[in-house]
């Protein structure tokens, strides 16, 4: 499947214990994060009703009509549950572990305020000012900050590396003018620009499209930094020999650049993208909790980390539980970079350098 | 910034850069070379220009000329306020979120929250509300006043020792300039230049220190306007020109009042102080020699609620508002350590002061808003008395209309929509939203959905909106979220591109509700109307105006006329609760919530006099009747280190507290 040397590296990162081991707990969340919907949800995992299986977790919603319910708008599952066991016949609901959406309030008193972790609840992590489930709020916002750090991630790969390599390869006033345009490129402040885009976005955006516009707009002041590697490392491979090899038997620039060249610049490149990854999470993190990123009520933990820091003394759980999972995801991250950077690295199959 | 720029490491840019900044170097050399080499420039031969050239404003007489059969009042009958326990001296210790962007009271970025420190609540004006009798004045820089029998002229009477705090005499001429200054377009004021030229039709000076002022019609309020005029002063503004706002940046306008602001206090970013006038010229003076009792007023800057709450706590700052619920109940509740050890006190007042107009303003000039039966549907949709209940844990009361707390000119008995997903289904369904698409929200033969955009400026109020979408949801309609920076958002509204609007006026002490600014059609649009009194169907939204409803209706404008003409009481009664009722039908604005009371918490060294605070106030500091006893603070302080107790302090203040449901 893999080349022998690229094999060699897999199995030499596998021996890394610590880098594998939080490759696979990452792996595993990010499964879990996938099948939020069946973990933590407020809709039912199987309801069965009059003879009849309803699986309302990815369908269309049921109004509360299809259940004998007197209205129209969405049922809520855990009162049905609820209504369903009393009545003793053979209709029941299948709740997910936590049966609670991120967005809803569900309060247990009459009000809607912090309260602290409680299994018989079932908010195992509490609730936040607006008595929404913490552990719901957190796992979708894991879920969209992995994802989103994933998505920037290859966005600035592929143009950085792309653009990066050229400015190596052709050199000359292609790469004068273009490391100028990216010196003035870089100069502009990327939080104002966010701040400036932000504004101006049309209202009937929905969330998705924000999120995506959001990942748009940090690539465009991002990918700048990935460049100067790439030139560099592409400037150093391209005088070596078998460069010259290729280019004789008549390769085309692009078979070049993307069959010989970067395949050998690949170890800078994977050993950069754990810190891009933390820095991806790290900044929609920071610009939630600037108030600049995502439309509530949209989970996030860098929200969740604002809500946190407000309510120190009176819900401590909430900053425990943000800063936690903020912390196991970038440590499990640097832990795999690690690994990769060692398991990469060149010196152990090459003779000079 | 400077130093942002500044931070090249590539040569290519760094020639780029320098050129530019070196640009900008030498043209602030020129301007500053320019202020400095130009002669302060002095305006009087202008302004005395000025007052010929509009001699029908600016009317000169002698004493002789003045009725003899004026009524004088003079305001001394009312009961004077403050404690006269107060004690002077101490240092009164606050925090700003930001540090004031300029020190001028007029012109760019002058209308920030500082102003009411170096003007509304400090500065002096003719006559003054009385804090317990809205309808009452108590004299400020005047001594006596009367009214003209046609009650379009105001006689007054100015105190001969009134001082500026730089030491200069407060004469009529100061009242005369107001005029011109606030004429003028160097200030970059065009409502003050507009209110200063057609709210006012003369005044005149007889001497020194007597004056009149007369008004284009006759209004019950007619004293609000003539008795709040407060002085400008003319030596200061010497230098008036073209460049005013650069040239009066930084520099204190002298004042009338009590607090002035010293070269040396002004810390930019850091800190800002104000410190009393010395031999304040009112200091004895009644109604205002209990008052203004610190000797100074310290401002850190602190840009975080929840570090200014820490700070509180720590007792570095001496007063702290605690109107929302999680502070009053959960961050500092009443057995809080210090509060239960009575450190620090709790108090709740009721007061009467017309509400901000928190609520949903619904533009009317979008495709599908501008139904009325959408508009309705949504008033049915919005689950307000979910928020004020579990949200505002039931602390305060649903707002009516935007016209709420102005007494007898508040309607009655109109209430605004209660939440009820039948009804709100009912009327999306009148305006074709029939059935749920898969996520529910309901969408019209044309497949459009039922969705808008919910725009705010208030950070800190975004979960009452996350409810209100939770709840709407159910009645099929989807709200998005949009919560902007403050600045942006009113821009927006400003510009009339929001769907719906979750924002409030803030209201001053007035008499009657204003309509014409929020629902005249000319607010709305240019040219709404054709001749005929039909629609114009090329008129254009009009912005920078608060009609943000876009409400235009030729019996509503009919209305607001009559309603803006007279000036019979009853008339005016008449025509506002019938005005509520044509806008309760328009259905364009959904009423949110209002607060009878306002709550804070102090340190125990802050004391207040009997009763707290006054009728119509909005807050514990507005009329500086608080003091700082320094030896309460001493034995405070000891006490917190060796662990002594007092008595807890939780009051409720409701002597000015209305039934819920009387309207006002």
């Amino acid at each position: 499947m893999f080349n022998p040397q690229t094999q060699k590296k897999i199995n030499r990162f596998r021996q890394i214990k610590l880098g594998y081991g939080s490759l696979i707990v990452l792996t595993i969340i990010l499964l879990v994060s996938l099948l939020a919907e069946l973990i933590v949800n407020n809709r039912a995992l199987i309801v069965k009703y009059e003879g009849a299986y309803f699986l309302p977790t990815y369908t269309a919603f049921h109004p509360g009509t299809d259940f004998g319910l007197d209205y129209s708008y969405e049922t809520n599952y855990r009162e049905l549950q609820l209504k369903l066991s009393r009545q003793q016949d053979d209709n029941w609901v299948l709740m997910p572990l936590v049966p609670f959406s991120p967005t809803e309030n569900h309060s247990s008193g009459n009000q809607f305020k912090t309260s602290a972790p409680s299994f018989e609840q079932k908010h195992y992590l509490g609730t936040d000012t607006t008595s929404r489930d913490i552990l719901a709020r957190l796992l979708y916002g894991t879920r969209i900050a992995l994802f989103f750090s994933l998505g920037f991630t290859l966005c600035v790969y592929l143009i950085g590396v792309s653009i990066g390599c050229m400015m190596g390869y052709f050199g000359g006033v292609y790469d004068l003018i273009f490391q100028r345009l990216i010196e003035i490129w870089s100069n502009i402040p990327f939080l104002y620009m966010v701040i400036i885009v932000f504004s101006v976005v049309p209202g009937n955006f929905d969330t998705t499209s924000r999120i995506i516009l959001l990942l748009l707009v940090m690539v465009l002041f991002s990918w700048t930094s990935m460049t100067y590697f790439m030139r560099t490392e592409t400037y150093k491979q391209k005088s070596r020999d078998y460069v010259a090899a290729a280019r004789i038997l008549g390769a085309s620039h692009s078979r070049i650049i993307f069959h010989h060249i970067l395949p050998n610049i690949l170890s800078t490149l994977i050993t950069l993208m754990p810190f891009t990854i933390v820095g991806a999470i790290t900044a929609i993190t920071a610009l939630d909790f600037l108030g600049f990123g995502l439309p509530p009520p949209t989970p996030s933990l860098g929200e969740l980390l604002k809500q946190g820091t407000a309510n120190l003394r009176t819900a401590p759980w909430i900053i425990i539980a943000a800063f936690s999972t903020l912390i196991l995801l970038l440590t499990l991250i640097t832990f795999i970079g690690e690994a990769l950077r060692e398991a990469f690295d060149p010196k152990k199959f090459t003779a000079y350098r | 910034m400077v130093k942002g720029i500044l931070r090249p490491s590539f040569p290519g840019s760094l020639s780029l850069l320098l050129i530019l900044l070196l640009g900008a170097c030498s043209n602030s050399n020129d301007t500053e070379k320019n202020l400095d080499s130009k002669k302060a420039p002095d305006n009087t031969a202008e302004v005395k220009a000025y007052y010929v050239a509009n001699s029908e404003f600016f009317s000169f007489k002698g004493l002789a000329d003045l009725p003899h059969d004026l009524v004088w009042e003079n305001g001394s009958e009312l009961p004077e306020f403050g404690s006269p326990n107060a004690i002077k001296g101490g240092t009164q210790y606050s925090s700003l979120q930001d540090f004031p962007r300029t020190l001028r009271h007029v012109g760019p970025d002058s209308n920030g929250s500082f102003r009411r420190w170096i003007l509304d609540d400090v500065s002096m004006s003719v006559a003054q509300t009385h804090p317990n009798h809205s309808d009452k004045f108590f004299p400020g820089l005047a001594t006596q006043w009367a009214v003209s029998p046609s009650r379009k002229t105001t006689y007054i009477k100015l105190n001969p020792s009134a001082r500026w705090s730089d030491g200069e005499k407060v004469t009529a001429d100061d009242y005369l300039f107001s005029f011109f200054f606030y004429r003028s377009t160097d200030i970059v004021a065009p409502w003050y230049n507009n209110w200063y030229s057609t709210m006012y039709t003369n005044i005149t000076k007889y001497d020194d220190y007597t004056i009149s002022i007369s008004i284009p019609n006759v209004k019950p309020d007619m004293h609000a306007r003539t008795l709040s005029l407060s002085p400008t002063p003319q030596h200061f503004y010497k230098e008036l020109g073209d460049d005013f706002v650069e040239r009066y940046q930084w520099r204190f306008v002298p004042t009338t009042g009590a607090y002035q602001i010293k070269p040396s206090d002004i810390k930019k970013g850091r800190s800002i102080t104000l410190s009393k006038v010395d031999n304040w010229w009112a200091k004895d003076l009644k109604f205002w020699r209990y008052r203004f009792n610190a000797n100074k007023i310290q401002f850190n800057i602190i840009r975080d609620n929840a570090k200014v709450f820490e700070s509180f706590q720590r007792g570095d700052i001496d007063q702290f508002g605690l109107n929302l619920a999680e502070y009053w109940y959960d961050k500092l509740a009443d057995d809080h350590e210090s509060v239960a050890k009575g450190y620090i006190h709790k108090t709740t007042f009721y007061n009467q002061h017309p509400r901000p107009t928190y609520g949903l303003w619904i533009n009317s000039s979008k495709p599908i808003l501008n139904q009325r039966e959408v508009r309705i549907g949504i008033n049915h949709a919005a689950n307000w008395g979910l928020v004020i209940e579990k949200y505002f844990r039931g602390d305060y009361e649903r707002l009516r209309s935007t016209a709420d707390g102005y007494g007898e000119f508040t309607h009655p008995t109109l209430t605004p929509r209660k939440f009820d997903i039948e009804l709100a289904l009912k009327h999306f369904a009148l305006a074709g939203f029939t059935t749920r698409n898969e996520d529910g929200i309901l969408v019209n033969s044309d497949q459009q959905k039922l969705a808008f955009t919910l725009t705010t400026g208030y950070e800190a109020l975004k979960d009452v909106l996350t409810i209100l979408k939770e709840e709407a949801a159910k009645a099929g309609l989807q709200l998005r979220i949009e919560v902007l920076d403050g600045t942006a958002a009113w821009k927006k509204a400003q510009e009339k591109k929001h769907d719906i609007l979750f924002s409030a006026f803030g209201v001053g002490l007035e008499m009657y509700p204003r309509y014409w600014e929020t629902y005249h059609s000319v607010n709305a649009y240019d040219q709404a109307f054709l001749a005929d009194g039909s629609t114009n169907p090329q008129r254009k939204v009009k912005t920078q105006s608060n009609n943000l409803e876009l409400v235009a209706d030729p019996k509503i404008d009919a209305m607001i006329d009559r309603y803006r003409a007279s000036s019979d009481k009853q008339e005016m009664i008449n025509l506002a609760h019938k005005l509520d009722e044509a806008l309760f039908d328009y259905a364009s604005f959904s009423p949110g919530f209002k607060q009878s009371y306002f709550r804070t918490g102090y340190w125990r060294w802050i004391k207040h006099p009997e009763g707290f605070s006054q009728k119509h106030r909005s807050g514990s500091t507005q009329l500086f009747t608080y003091w700082i006893d320094q030896e309460a603070k001493k034995e405070t302080l000891e006490a917190r280190q060796s662990g002594l107790e007092f008595e807890p302090e939780i009051k409720v203040f409701d002597q000015y507290r209305q039934d819920s449901n009387s309207g006002s």
